[in-house]
């Protein structure tokens, strides 16, 4: 029964090389720039050793684990967009591909349940996809460490100190992994709607999903004068309530004190868990997911398909 | 010999049209079974209702089960090539060998390659990369992999050269066909499948208006080639469809004894594709 569910996943990959082809694309682009900035970093040679013998006499520990964080983060940036727009695109094509070159009855031959098939989707955008990109990015982090780490050593510098000592990897990767899939589940009702349009439409699903989402708050702000459709459906992707009350950003380059400074340098530290999990918000997106997919089921049993 | 599928009144309604209109029959196990109809006579709904993919009104049961509500366990005994189901694509032989494997508990891999390696489809390659006529052989290697008590085909050879056609139907009687199976089978090309089935169902207009084992039809039907006044003689017995060929009167007789016949002229079985057309005729008149 495992091995029957697991193919539907494998399945998924197989159609869908993006899902693991994007990230890969993107790592590369991001060691080989990590590779040619070290590469010209020579021409700054004076600078750079200034840089780094303050880097490890000067600095102290939080600073070098505030910098590295901040590394850490930016190049997890665009992994993240591209996995946004990975589950966007994979989840309105999920369902509508297989009706487009018509494949779908052969997939419908086989005995699997259409429940089975719209939640074998589900997994992979909301599971399968943010692993895989996850995956990646800490294989570039890492990747990047060794190749700064053998430069550093290489520019007469301890970097054993200055990464592997400094590097708050654990406390990073961790963060961001509940980051990832807390991201993922609050955004589950989008995913949800996808698969919906996707099942349900008969052409550009891409244009269905989205001209709702800008048409309801232009009439809603025409008509009533409100923007509670705005608030609530785009105003999910401003916040998360997943950190505690976010620490201003002066206080973070000003001087605080030092259980402040560790705490900002420590994104896990800003993890509430209990307030995430005990936010009606994210319970209600998840039933709103619950009840679309249930609609993409049913759409996907009943409509004829000749 | 048990009923294999059973249908006791079904319909099935797409807004005022009556695609299948009060339908009932049954099939037996070990049959193979040729589905006939017009385009838009309801051969591709019925068939859809079968094999779960759409409801429909009536009492319908295929090998005990509902096929609509419990479509996952009548799939695992249950293969069908539609008309216009095709494989994915983007999915590579091997691939596609996997999944169902993985998927079918009746599939036997083994199988499904002893059947490929008799045609020219590679492991690695991608569907889009082959034939019409090279995708529609890979469907079927996997269809006959599966052990699957009835097999359905709508319109299993459509767009394929005659040869393609010929040995598509010599593989299924020989290396598929066995008294624990059935198929049942629609398509335009009747002449073709003439020979192979052992019964024959006529539809129209959501209505069967022949349901009859093939070596009965020969009782109940009778062509006679008759000119002259042994013509004027046959007509006065009331022939369900007459044509002209080569100057004698071809009459199509329905439910008359050939002894009455005999005397009139050269009698024989009509074929199929005349059957079905006096008989469609007939009831739109």
């Amino acid at each position: 029964m495992i091995a029957h569910h697991l193919m539907l996943l494998k399945r998924e990959i197989w159609e869908h090389r993006a899902i693991w082809v994007t990230p890969i694309a993107i790592a590369s682009i991001v060691i080989l720039g990590t590779v040619t900035a070290l590469m010209f970093a020579g021409e700054y040679a004076q600078e750079l050793d200034v840089a780094l013998f303050g880097a490890q006499n000067v600095a102290g520990e939080t600073e070098r684990r505030m910098v590295l964080t901040a590394l850490f983060y930016g190049s997890s940036g665009l992994f993240i967009l591209a996995l946004a727009v990975l589950i966007v695109f994979y989840s309105l094509d999920s369902l509508y591909a297989e009706r487009k070159d018509k494949s779908i009855l052969f997939w419908r031959s086989l005995p699997v349940t259409d429940a089975e098939t719209v939640i074998s989707k589900l997994l992979m955008a909301l599971l399968a996809i943010p692993t895989a990109t996850l995956v990646v990015i800490i294989a570039t982090h890492l990747i990047n460490l060794i190749v700064t780490s053998i430069w550093v050593s290489m520019k007469g510098a301890d970097a054993g100190l200055l990464i592997w000592g400094s590097a708050p990897l654990f406390d990073n990767w961790l963060s961001l992994v509940i980051m990832v899939y807390a991201a993922a589940l609050w955004m589950s009702p989008f995913v949800g709607w996808f698969l919906f349009v996707s099942a349900y439409t008969k052409r550009s699903p891409f244009l269905m999903a989205f001209l709702p989402l800008v048409l309801i708050p232009m009439l809603e702000g025409i008509f009533s004068h409100t923007n509670e459709f705005a608030r609530v459906v785009w105003g999910r992707l401003v916040v998360i309530p997943l950190f505690d009350d976010l620490v201003d950003v002066g206080e973070i380059f000003g001087d605080g004190d030092w259980e402040t400074e560790q705490k900002m340098v420590s994104a896990l530290a800003h993890i509430d868990f209990g307030k995430f999990l005990s936010s009606p918000s994210l319970w209600a997106g998840i039933v709103i997911c619950g009840l679309l997919c249930f609609a993409a089921i049913y759409v996907r049993r009943f409509r004829d398909e000749s | 010999m048990t009923s294999l599928v059973s249908a006791q009144g079904v319909s099935k309604q797409f807004g005022s049209v009556r695609a299948v209109d009060d339908i009932s029959f049954e099939i037996e196990a070990g049959k193979i079974l040729g589905l006939i109809g017009p385009n838009g006579a309801g051969k591709t709904t019925l068939l859809k209702a079968l094999l779960g993919l759409t409801d429909c009104d009536g009492r319908l049961s295929v090998m005990g089960l509902d096929p609509f509500k419990q479509r996952k366990r009548l799939m695992q005994n249950i293969c069908f090539i539609a008309d216009v189901a095709v494989l994915p694509r983007w999915i590579k032989v091997a691939q596609l060998l996997d999944y169902v494997e993985a998927i079918h508990p009746n599939f036997s891999r083994q199988r499904a390659e002893e059947l490929l390696r008799q045609t020219k489809i590679m492991a690695g390659s991608k569907v889009k990369e082959l034939s019409k006529g090279m995708v529609t052989q890979l469907h079927l290697s996997i269809i006959m992999a599966i052990d699957a008590k009835l097999l359905i085909l709508d319109e299993p050879t459509l767009g394929l050269d005659i040869i393609f056609r010929k040995e598509f139907y010599a593989n299924l009687l020989n290396d598929y066909f066995d008294e624990e199976r059935t198929i049942l089978v629609t398509t335009h090309q009747v002449e073709e499948i003439e020979n192979l089935l052992t019964d024959v169902m006529f539809i129209s207009d959501g209505k069967i208006l022949l349901d009859s084992p093939m070596e009965s039809l020969g009782d109940t039907y009778v062509e006679v080639s008759a000119s002259g006044e042994a013509a004027d003689r046959a007509r006065g017995l009331g022939p369900i469809a007459e044509s002209q060929m080569f100057g004698k009167s071809v009459m199509l007789f329905e439910g008359i004894g050939r002894e009455h016949l005999d005397a009139l002229g050269e009698l024989r079985t009509p074929s199929i594709a005349d059957l079905f057309v006096a008989k469609v005729k007939g009831a739109r008149k």
